[in-house]
């Protein structure tokens, strides 16, 4: 693969990769937002292949497929099904206006990129000058925990957080070891099934996924 | 070194020896025909030993190892030390191990306490988890004078504060009371293994590594080493159970088993003493006045402070556990003394107060170690370690009766006991500071000589008291008529207690020369004492003979009465009943308790003390002036608690339920939390780079 060709194509997994994280606090229909996160998956893993094959590396290329897989095509499948299963279509109110997450967002995107330019300064290759944007994905999954009220939401929110880690993992290294990697997915599979499960007994038990109705609990 | 390896591994022996399955004693088996399952299941039962055999076991294992440290540290005070470098035991660093005759004193006294409590422990049957962790706990008080690094130390130091923990925790079931002595314990031990973590962390990071040996010609500026020495100070005088930071001790006494509170009291409180001395005088090789100041002062204070609630205490525990208190502070006036002299420069006196520290050390390990065995053995006896509800036991456990009675005498510092001769030196290094240490001096001793006087005129009270209320007269409470002997292993090691407080008390002599290499290693200045039968002191005028005096009150004691009974008319004995004043038979509520003995003490420390008592009077409904019932409460409350732990636990208790609501129960506040602090964080990183 040649320079300009890799950097363009990893430019625009990048910009992707950040759109769909955006767009994701944009709208409310749930089955949109499964789409979105999908979509996203289909960056990630663009974004790992695009890498492994300027390296030259099979192995890395792999493992971006694999990955592109689980987040694009099984995590989304999950959470399809627990729609399915009697989920109302849309997101309650949420706590802080869509305009106004829109503003945050472009806020925690500068913030990421104020944050990150000592790393980037450390070795300003193409691939190190896109870790603001995982950051950005980063803080943007961190705001749809906080201020989204349904479970699935939740999940994706935790989800997005989870790809912009790996993201940023791979836009620094060369590649973690394969068992790491593994591990890592692993657990996130592990998760969205626990949730799964976790919000068909909130449905059974309370009639909806309303985080805020489930304050009883507390100490 | 291999004594030393050996008594270590024999502990470890002990420890796995308590964790063998075990089967019900023989006395519960069936007497009838063997149950269905026959020969096989008989033959297993028969092969897996009994409770009462690994007790024994156990017990006479963990002995061993006592006594193996015992000779290990003799022979170290003795010059035949030893140092080894485990480099792979702990990472980084290795695991530095060394007996110089200071830490050889320090292990030679818990092996002897040891020994001691082993034994006792065999005869009261304690629970599996006691016996496992008495002898890691054995172990554990071993490695800490052996320590020759900063890492040892420590690793030595959080054990004996783990296992000391497990073991205050022991009896949790049989009285919830445990349970908050042992919170209290636990705080405050870990309060003070961080502070001795930061102080030796700072003075290791200051060396090029961290053996003792580095940390000596460690080059530190004046300002790092008295925080060192302060931070340090501080854990060690809460492990010693020191004024302001003893509050632990009173209650985590009286909590552990019986034979657990000897080892604590004897050879745990040491430590702290030892860590003092090692840090103070060894690694940091002396100071300024002012740290030796701070210390006698504390010292001082403790002594005081301790001997008042000890004579105001009815709980038997509750008061050894004072006197310990009080005992720690005569120990530390001792080693400021030192500490103070050998900074002005006067070498000899600064040995000599030293000797005196050190040998009250020995001397309060053994008394101490006999009084808490025969408190334990009373507890278990009566069920009940109230002094109030006490009385009467002479006749119902002689022999530990008559023991108790040489641990209180040793206690009370009169001769011919034990603690006489230590305080004695003691007094000796302070009353001859006059001349050399200027005006400080010759303003400190004086104080320190009045604080010493006073508490072993108090001592005195304290003990009588301990002695004539809770053995004497007869019974007042249940549990003290239905009293019977304590089990013979019990009576054995109280025993070889009192036979170890008799031998310290006749021929100090002959322990002083090994105490001397200690006190030589920290202070080079010549030998302060001599003799073989009279204790001479070198370099001023001064000499006792322990055993002449005992000598001497022997013959008193048998001269007076032939003496009185010689020159005395000889009347004719007639047997009558006593004079009651009319109001009835004498009876046990009429004895003296240990709330009245104590009451004209309390009365004249009154504003020292201040304690607090209640009466109720209920009268009867109809008139006012027909009482019905009268109730009185009184309470000396430790003051040091109530001023100073009491605002700063509620202040605790304050913080948490405002924090409460922090913590409404919605899942976003709570997410918002974390998302507000870390863009918080990143924005100010931002801003700062």
């Amino acid at each position: 693969m040649t320079d300009p060709l890799y950097v363009q194509t990893l430019d625009l997994a990048c910009g992707a990769f950040l759109l769909t994280g955006v767009l994701v606090l944009w709208r409310r229909d749930l089955a949109a937002i499964i789409w979105l996160f999908a979509l996203q998956g289909v960056a990630l893993g663009a974004l790992i292949a695009v890498r492994g094959l300027h390296e030259a590396d099979v192995e890395l290329t792999v493992l971006g497929l694999g990955v592109g897989l689980l987040r694009a095509v099984l995590l989304p499948y999950l959470m399809r099904r627990a729609l399915a299963a009697g989920e109302e279509g849309r997101e309650a109110r949420p706590h802080v206006s869509v305009a106004a997450s829109l503003l945050v967002t472009a806020v925690l995107t500068m913030i990421a990129y104020a944050v990150s330019q000592p790393l980037v300064r450390l070795a300003p290759t193409p691939a190190t000058q896109a870790v603001p944007i995982a950051l950005t994905v980063l803080l943007v999954g961190f705001f749809v925990l906080v201020t989204r009220r349904r479970a699935l939401s939740q999940v994706v929110g935790f989800l997005l957080m989870d790809n912009a880690i790996t993201a940023a993992a791979f836009l620094t290294t060369t590649g973690v070891p394969l068992v790491v990697e593994l591990g890592v997915s692993l657990d996130v599979l592990l998760a969205v099934l626990a949730l799964q499960v976790l919000t068909t007994r909130m449905r059974a038990a309370f009639g909806g996924t309303d985080l805020d109705e489930l304050r009883e609990l507390h100490d | 070194m291999t004594l030393y390896a050996w008594a270590l591994g024999l502990c470890l022996a002990a420890a796995l020896v308590a964790l063998l399955p075990t089967r019900a004693p023989a006395v519960l088996r069936p007497t009838g025909a063997p149950a269905a399952g026959g020969a096989v299941a008989e033959r297993v039962r028969a092969a897996t030993p009994t409770v009462g055999a690994i007790t024994v076991v156990g017990g006479a294992v963990t002995a061993a190892a006592g006594a193996l440290a015992a000779v290990a540290g003799v022979r170290a005070m003795l010059g035949h030390g030893w140092s080894a470098w485990l480099p792979d035991l702990l990472p980084l660093g290795g695991v530095r191990l060394a007996l110089d005759p200071l830490g050889g004193l320090f292990t030679a006294v818990t092996g002897g306490v040891t020994v001691c409590a082993a034994i006792h422990g065999i005869g009261s049957g304690p629970a599996r988890a006691t016996r496992v962790v008495v002898p890691l706990f054995v172990a554990a008080l071993l490695l800490v004078p052996a320590a020759d690094g900063v890492g040892a130390f420590l690793f030595g130091w959080e054990l004996m504060a783990m296992t000391s923990l497990l073991l205050v925790l022991a009896e949790h079931r049989e009285r919830p009371s445990v349970r908050k002595a042992a919170l209290w314990y636990a705080v405050m031990t870990h309060l003070g293994l961080v502070t001795i973590l930061c102080g030796l962390c700072y003075l290791a990071a200051g060396a090029v590594g961290d053996g003792f040996d580095q940390l000596r010609v460690a080059e530190l500026s004046p300002a790092a080493r008295n925080v060192i020495f302060l931070t340090t100070l501080a854990g060690f005088a809460a492990k010693a159970g020191i004024v302001p930071l003893h509050v632990w001790l009173p209650r985590a006494y009286p909590a552990a088993p019986g034979h657990v509170s000897p080892l604590m009291s004897g050879a745990m409180v040491n430590m702290g003493v030892y860590g003092v001395v090692r840090v103070g005088l060894d690694l940091l090789r002396g100071g300024p006045v002012w740290w030796w100041w701070i210390v006698l002062a504390l010292g001082a204070l403790s002594a005081l402070y301790g001997v008042l609630h000890a004579a105001m205490a009815t709980d038997l525990k509750r008061l050894l556990g004072y006197s310990s208190t009080e005992n720690m502070g005569l120990v530390l006036i001792g080693v400021g003394a030192a500490g103070f002299f050998a900074a002005d420069g006067a070498g000899p006196l600064a040995a000599l107060a030293l000797t005196a520290a050190l040998l009250h050390v020995v001397n309060h390990a053994a008394f101490k170690t006999l009084l808490f065995q025969a408190a334990g053995s009373v507890q278990r006896a009566t069920g009940t370690r109230d002094l109030d509800a006490l009385g009467g036991l002479r006749t119902r456990m002689p022999y530990t009766t008559a023991l108790f009675a040489i641990g209180a005498l040793c206690a009370s510092a009169l001769p011919p006991g034990n603690g006489f001769v230590s305080e004695w030196l003691l007094l000796q290094s302070l009353i001859h500071a006059l001349p050399a240490s200027g005006v400080a001096g010759a303003v400190t001793m004086p104080l320190a000589v009045g604080a010493i006087a006073l508490t072993a005129g108090l001592a005195v009270a304290t003990f009588v008291k301990a002695f004539g209320v809770g053995f004497l007269a007869r019974p007042r409470g249940p549990g003290a008529e239905r009293a019977a002997e304590s089990p013979r292993t019990a009576i054995y090691g109280m025993a070889l207690a009192a036979a170890a407080c008799l031998f310290l008390a006749l021929n100090p002599t002959l322990v002083l020369p090994a105490l001397t290499e200690a006190v030589t290693e920290v202070i080079p200045a010549g030998r302060p004492v001599t003799g073989e039968v009279t204790l001479r002191l070198t370099t001023i005028t001064g000499s006792i003979s322990p055993i002449l005096i005992a000598l001497a009150l022997a013959g008193a004691m048998v001269a007076v009465p032939a003496l009185v009974g010689a020159v005395a008319t000889r009347r004719v004995r007639r047997a009558a009943r006593l004079w009651d004043c009319g109001a009835g038979p004498v009876s046990a509520r009429m004895e003296y308790t240990a709330t009245s003995f104590a009451e004209p003490l309390q009365r004249v420390f009154v504003d020292a003390l201040q304690p607090e008592s209640a009466i109720d009077v209920t009268a009867v409904k109809e008139s006012a002036y027909l009482v019905r019932r009268v109730r009185f409460r009184a309470r000396v409350p430790d003051r040091v608690e109530r001023r100073l732990y009491e605002p700063v636990l509620a202040a605790a208790v304050r913080l948490g339920t405002g924090a409460r609501r922090l913590a409404d129960g919605s899942v976003h506040r709570y997410l918002s939390y974390g998302f507000y602090a870390l863009t918080g964080v990143l924005i100010v990183l931002a801003v700062i780079s």
